[in-house]
């Protein structure tokens, strides 16, 4: 078949999800399996799995569409000295044209790079101009020479740079089949060139494949020397978005270094770890973050946290990535065992002393990565010492780098906007004496703020080693006396800072702020002011998370008295609050007392909101849920069906609270003993899951333990077999042999088979349950454990029982003794 | 026209077939108006990130639009359809050979450009993707997202909340089925 049905489509899409999956020996496993079980599909499977990786190869739909072969309105026009011949390149800085000097003076070709940036006014023009003219007396035959700096008539800055025609280094040496001595011998002219430069005091900043090209004849020529500092010192007015926008994606973020990453100072150590990212690149074909996909919140905690994998270690195959390995191996001329020898050692050792975290700790300069390469290849002993045992304690407080940067941005950016909301929501007052104290009050938080910051100069004592979590911290530590003249601006600070730590799950912390914060509102302020409510309603969601629902409780009946006096009973504040009251009282599994709060949030919505709002759906749930634990089953079937109806036609089947509902229905049948229909409603929640979610998500696999305790109702054994397996499959795969879930289901699979009489086989599994994971509080229960009633008395059994005893015994005596 | 679009957005969503082409139409001007104007602001013969209009396009609508207006990815997922829209018009009126009042919405890489894929072979990718929308609605907008608008693997799994396996893996998939369907008769 060559066109595809959708209902093809619809039963081949899973098996895809499956397959695509995989790579290598286990997508050949995962076939041959499926060949065995139904070759109709395997066949079909196999033939889309062909057409992925030729597809694959051709790179098809990986160029984007519009790309102009050359935009109409600049070829023949001149810039300076130069007329434009065609567009040569698109990024995201801007455009670069191929052009040629047209005043006759020399005939000399150039790449004209014009730059999306906003220059501020004459000022701007002069200093770009200006120092674009210093990178133009960097002379060096591996740097593109920078010929020119300009502005056009309409403002754009540009530059002309000597043209090279090359390719990106890591494909020249991959094209080539370079073995490793060749790979070093070209990347020590790089290395040459970028001494150079750190010798007249200019740092690369931004060096990545893309800017080292080579040329045919192997000359090897560093692009784009000191041009991310030009473009930095622009963005700071900050007057134009395209900018914001265009400056956060010219940073490349996988050759980032940690403190270009938490905002530390740059310098020449920065580009010895982004050549050190080169190095291992060109080594291994790897990137030291690991293969593979990365947010950019996993990019940031693989730069700032993680340690790299040894060159020589990436470059084993392992089952996963058998495939790749091999081929990276070829394209250096050997075999990945081979690779990984000759990278075992001093090549490890350098490689790592380029990463290290700590600019500190890395090479003091290019020349010194330089010569210590210069005597790995003259096979001397290289300068680099391996890593010490005692270094790794040092990891220990590293650890947190990673979320400590991201929250060094949010404040960052934050911090900004507090001083300009405070600005902006008041001066539209139009009150000017107000307005004028909320300038003050943004110009003393931008003060408080900057000498938190100037911690992180490097003339201070501790140098550049300070993190974002230390400057939180700090601020946090001296927000009691740094403020303290303008309590008002400080509790607004606490409160801010408190949410950071609730987001970063410090709740112990967050407390105390938003504590503080809510005491110096109260008193400053009054208990009637909108900015005190909206630190008691946080304080409330911090104690809900710390699990101390009773005064979460307190505290939002409190905020709740007075929002319905101040935002009145409508207001969709204090029905979040309502909402939120409810959630605390039934968490203390009072849910009688919860039942009229949620049923008031829920009549109020349907009336203010219109009974298809988002919120008034919460509110059903909620609602339906209580009435459940409550056991009154009929009226929560009822109630969750409507909201479900409603929510298939609102939000679509696919919507996660549509499938959340789902997956609540099903649950409230089976306790009503409706078995059939229970199963039914889970079948189709985990279908859609499937396809939506694909069959490695947590949902999904959430679903199919609903659907398991169904079927065991249901005394469907076989059923559950099946889904217990088919669970067990996806969680070894996933999340590994030994993790806690997968024994989980393991012990399921026992459970299914002993109820069944099978015997043998229900100990077997218990028993590769308990050794590989199972958590001790569910082994402990196996001895009393129903469905396993049958194994009692058995030998076996019995001395699986004692073992499990005596383990989670000796487990406790290990414990220290709490006080 | 101000607060339009977060209520045609709303109606969209509960199926109302003709809110959901006023939107489609009223982002498409906006879009349109926007790609103009920043090409005034920045010279002529600069191109645009498809990823920056949106970008742009989304701070702009949102400021005039209040707080009511939608989040940032949901306002992609339909922005990235009304982007395949403006971009295959644009093919066309380049093949067209019309002049003035062209612009250009180029791809983020600082490729080389090769390849284009031609404006015929665009307009029956979007057919194809309008039939696969009614199969797998997710599977269709990586593909808007991804080729039509740049975003990246990790841009969208962020957006979407889903690993970005997911969204490579739906965008594997995609490819394979949007392949099948323009390309029926290819040998294997």
């Amino acid at each position: 078949m060559s066109t595809l049905q959708p209902d093809r489509w619809q039963e081949l899409s899973p098996y895809l999800d499956q397959a695509l999956a995989l790579a290598g020996d286990e997508r050949k496993a995962w076939l041959a399996a499926l060949e065995a079980a139904n070759p109709t599909m395997a066949a079909e499977v196999r033939a889309l799995l062909d057409e992925h990786l030729l597809l694959e190869k051709e790179g098809f739909l990986e160029k984007a569409p519009a790309a102009p072969q050359s935009a109409p309105g600049l070829a023949g026009q001149t810039v300076g000295p130069y007329t434009l011949i065609s567009q040569i390149g698109q990024g995201g800085m801007g455009s670069v044209w191929l052009a040629e000097r047209s005043d006759g003076r020399f005939e000399r070709r150039v790449a004209v790079k014009f730059l999306n940036v906003a220059l501020a006014g004459r000022g701007g023009e002069q200093r770009f101009k200006r120092e674009g003219s210093i990178l133009g007396r960097l002379a060096h035959e591996h740097i593109a020479e920078l010929v020119d700096a300009g502005v056009s008539p309409a403002g754009q800055p540009y530059l002309v740079l000597e043209y090279v025609e090359g390719d990106h280094i890591d494909r020249y040496c991959d094209a080539r089949m370079l073995d490793v001595e060749a790979r070093l011998r070209l990347f020590l002219d790089v290395l040459v060139a970028v001494a150079h430069a750190h010798a007249n005091l200019i740092v690369h900043r931004d060096i990545k494949p893309s800017n080292v090209l080579v040329s045919k004849d192997g000359r090897v020529k560093l692009l784009d020397f000191g041009i991310a500092k030009l473009l930095e010192g622009e963005g700071q007015d900050g007057s134009a978005t395209v900018l914001t926008v265009e400056a956060g994606r010219a940073m490349t973020p996988e050759y980032a270094t940690p403190e270009q990453v938490t905002g530390g100072p740059v310098t020449t150590a920065t580009d010895v770890y982004a050549l050190g990212v080169l190095l291992y690149v060109l080594l291994t074909g790897q990137h030291p973050a690991g293969s593979g996909a990365h947010s950019p919140a996993d990019l940031v905690k693989a730069i700032v946290d993680t340690e790299p994998t040894r060159p020589s270690g990436i470059v084993s195959p392992t089952r996963a990535n058998a495939e790749e390995t091999t081929a990276n191996a070829a394209r250096r001329t050997t075999t990945p065992d081979k690779l990984s020898r000759l990278l075992r050692g001093d090549l490890d050792t350098i490689v790592a002393k380029a990463l290290k975290k700590n600019p500190e700790e890395r090479y003091a300069s290019v020349t010194a990565l330089a010569d210590d390469l210069g005597r790995y290849l003259r096979h001397e002993p290289i300068s680099a010492r391996p890593d010490a045992l005692g270094y790794r304690a040092a990891k220990f407080v590293r650890r947190n780098r990673g979320a400590v940067a991201l929250v060094a941005l949010v404040l960052i950016a934050v911090m900004a906007g507090v001083a300009g909301t405070l600005l902006q929501a008041r001066t539209a007052r139009r009150q000017r004496d107000l307005a004028l104290r909320e300038r003050d009050r943004a110009t003393r938080v931008t003060e408080f703020m900057t000498r938190m910051f100037k911690v992180s100069d490097p003339s201070d004592a501790r140098g550049n080693s300070v993190t974002a979590r230390e400057i939180l911290d700090k601020a946090s530590n001296e927000i009691d006396t740094g403020l303290a003249r303008d309590p008002e601006t400080q509790a607004q600070m606490m409160s801010f800072m408190g949410n950071v730590y609730f987001s970063l799950g410090l709740y112990p912390r967050a407390e105390s702020l938003l504590t503080h914060a809510v005491e110096i509102q109260r008193r400053v302020l009054g208990t009637k002011n909108r900015d005190t409510l909206v630190s008691m309603n946080d304080l409330g969601a911090t104690l809900s998370a710390e699990r101390r629902d009773a005064e979460a409780e307190k505290l939002q009946r409190e905020a709740l008295a007075i929002e319905r006096v101040v935002l009145g009973p409508e207001s969709p504040d204090t029905l979040s609050t309502m909402n939120r009251l409810a959630n605390s009282v039934s968490a203390q599994n009072r849910w009688a007392e919860a039942d009229p709060l949620y049923r008031e949030t829920l009549m109020i919505r349907q009336r203010v909101l219109g009974p298809e709002a988002p919120d008034t759906l919460g509110s059903m749930d909620n609602l339906a849920w209580s009435l459940m634990a409550q056991h009154r089953f009929a009226d929560a079937e009822n109630l969750q069906r409507n909201a479900l109806d409603i929510e298939n036609r609102v939000q679509g089947t696919d919507d996660p609270n549509t499938l959340s509902s789902m997956n609540r229905l099903a649950r409230i049948l089976s306790l009503e003993g409706k078995y059939p229909e229970a199963e039914k409603e889970q079948r189709d929640a985990l279908d859609i899951q499937r396809r939506v979610l694909g069959p490695d998500h947590p949902h999904t696999l959430r679903s199919m333990n609903n659907l398991l305790d169904i079927l065991q109702r249901e005394k469907h054994y076989q059923d559950a077999e099946e889904v217990a397996s088919a669970m067990r499959d996806v969680q070894r795969r996933v999340l590994g042999p030994d993790h806690p879930d997968t024994a989980r289901s393991t012990y399921n699979l026992a459970c299914v088979a002993a109820v069944q009489g099978q015997s043998a086989k229900a100990l077997s599994l218990l028993t590769e349950a308990v050794d590989h994971g199972l958590l001790p509080r569910l082994a402990l229960g196996i001895e009393k454990d129903d469905d396993l009633k049958s194994l009692q008395g058995d030998r076996h059994f019995e001395a699986l029982v004692a073992r499990v005893k005596k383990r989670a015994a000796a487990a406790a005596a290990q414990k220290p003794q709490k006080g | 026209m101000e607060s339009a679009i977060s209520s045609l957005m709303v109606a969209a969503e509960r199926g109302d077939a003709p809110a959901s082409e006023a939107l489609f139409a009223a982002l498409y001007s906006e879009l349109h108006r926007l790609a103009k104007r920043e090409l005034a602001r920045n010279g002529s013969g600069v191109s645009l990130s498809a990823t920056t209009l949106l970008h742009e396009a989304y701070l702009d609508m949102a400021a005039r639009d209040g707080p009511s207006f939608p989040d940032r990815a949901r306002f992609m997922g339909y922005a990235a359809r009304v982007m395949r829209g403006l971009v295959i018009d644009h093919a066309r009126e380049r093949h067209a050979q019309k002049r003035g009042g062209l612009f250009e919405i180029t791809p983020l890489d600082t490729e080389v450009l090769e390849n284009a894929v031609d404006h015929r072979e665009l307009v029956q990718i979007s057919d194809a993707l309008d039939e696969l929308v009614k199969v797998e609605p997710a599977l269709a907008e990586v593909v808007d997202l991804k080729f039509f608008c740049g975003f990246s693997f990790v841009e969208i799994a962020a957006m979407r909340e889903i690993s970005e396996r997911t969204v490579q893996r739906n965008w594997e998939k995609a490819r394979i089925y949007l392949h099948r369907k323009i390309r029926p008769d290819l040998s294997l």
